[in-house]
């Protein structure tokens, strides 16, 4: 068996691939490692909002359907939060694809286990919610192959990324206003 | 039968300052604001699970150049602090809340009292301007103007709907 996937390089492939794609990330760990991947002004980095990432998405997916939204969200926080699979499935936009890293843990307060460590299953409680195409990914080229429909078919997509729970050294850019500015400004100009 | 003509003036304000894009937990007293709404093809309505979701994407149509409004009762107001404060206060998102004012004068339930107390000290607390418009005159003259307020500021606004204003709701 490979060697399990990492967060730091399930971004990289991701960000290596993208063009005019809007990304939204999770606070913490998803916001750090983008930002040190690809820091792009159609970022949008959540700081400080456990749980909205996707509802964050959703919104900019449903108000401009022209452009593919990516959300790079985290097990902990959707967790919190997943009432948002029932309204992504309801509103059911072509245009979002949800990117779930799947680390089993609170890897930012310490590595606490997660219920995806026990017995939950976020792709099946996305179908479940009613979201037809959720998958589970655990090794490189299956990533690839799952990145192949997030940037090419028509959502609302789900991909569970099973990542191994290694945390990621390195200071976030918290100039929040400044981001929010940039990001809506680059994504008028689109 | 209860006169509901207020929920239209509360529909218009926000249609006619360019508001298109709406989530809500609905309650009795938003559900007058949300017909009109609803009726409109010009407009999206989503039904969120929770409040909390509903800033999220509320924020994201912001970003994404739509501008909308929240509606709810004052127990989502509850459900949706931190996500006001730590997105909308903290990045300058501009939303508009609309809140059904429970448990202040002839509330029923006792259940409501509390979270209808705290609305008014939670608005304040965030920074967040509100009114609280007791009568459609009121409404007429107060609403163009903390809408625009909240565009300016770059910061959420709120209108709590007190049953002066909507003849609340009776037990």
């Amino acid at each position: 068996m490979s060697a399990p996937l990492t967060r730091a390089l399930a971004t990289r492939l991701l960000a290596e691939r993208l063009g005019a794609e809007v990304v939204v990330t999770n606070l913490g760990q998803a916001t750090l490692e983008l930002q040190q991947a690809a820091d792009r002004p159609l970022n949008f980095y959540v700081f400080g909002s456990m749980g909205q990432c996707s509802s964050i998405g959703l919104g900019i997916a449903l108000a401009r359907p022209d452009v593919r939204v990516i959300c790079l969200d985290g097990d902990g926080s959707l967790l919190m939060n997943l009432g948002s699979l029932c309204t992504i499935a309801t509103e059911a936009p072509p245009n979002l694809a949800l990117v779930i890293w799947d680390n089993e843990v609170h890897q930012t307060t310490g590595g606490q286990p997660t219920a995806t460590a026990a017995r939950s299953s976020l792709a099946a409680i996305a179908r479940g919610a009613g979201i037809a195409t959720a998958l589970e990914v655990r090794t490189e080229d299956e990533l690839r192959r799952a990145y192949d429909r997030v940037l090419g078919e028509d959502g609302p997509l789900v991909v569970a990324v099973k990542v191994a729970a290694v945390r990621t050294e390195g200071r976030l850019d918290r100039d929040v206003v400044g981001y929010t500015r940039r990001f809506r400004q680059a994504l008028a100009a689109r | 039968m209860v006169d509901t003509s207020w929920a239209k003036h509360v529909a218009d304000v926000l249609r006619r300052n360019d508001l298109r894009m709406f989530a809500t937990v609905p309650d009795y007293i938003v559900s007058h604001v949300l017909e009109p709404l609803w009726a409109d093809p010009e407009c999206r309505v989503v039904t969120v699970t929770r409040e909390e979701e509903g800033v999220g994407l509320l924020s994201g149509a912001w970003l994404a150049g739509r501008r909308g409004a929240l509606l709810m009762q004052n127990s989502g107001l509850g459900n949706c602090v931190n996500a006001l404060g730590s997105l909308d206060v903290a990045c300058q998102i501009p939303i508009v809340l609309v809140i059904s004012h429970r448990g202040d004068l002839g509330e029923f339930n006792p259940a409501q009292v509390p979270m209808g107390q705290a609305a008014g000290p939670i608005l304040d607390a965030l920074g967040i301007r509100w009114i609280k418009p007791a009568s459609v005159a009121e409404l007429e003259a107060q609403g163009d103007g903390l809408v625009k307020l909240a565009w300016t500021r770059a910061l959420p606004v709120a209108i709590l709907l007190p049953p002066e204003l909507t003849g609340g709701k009776q037990g």
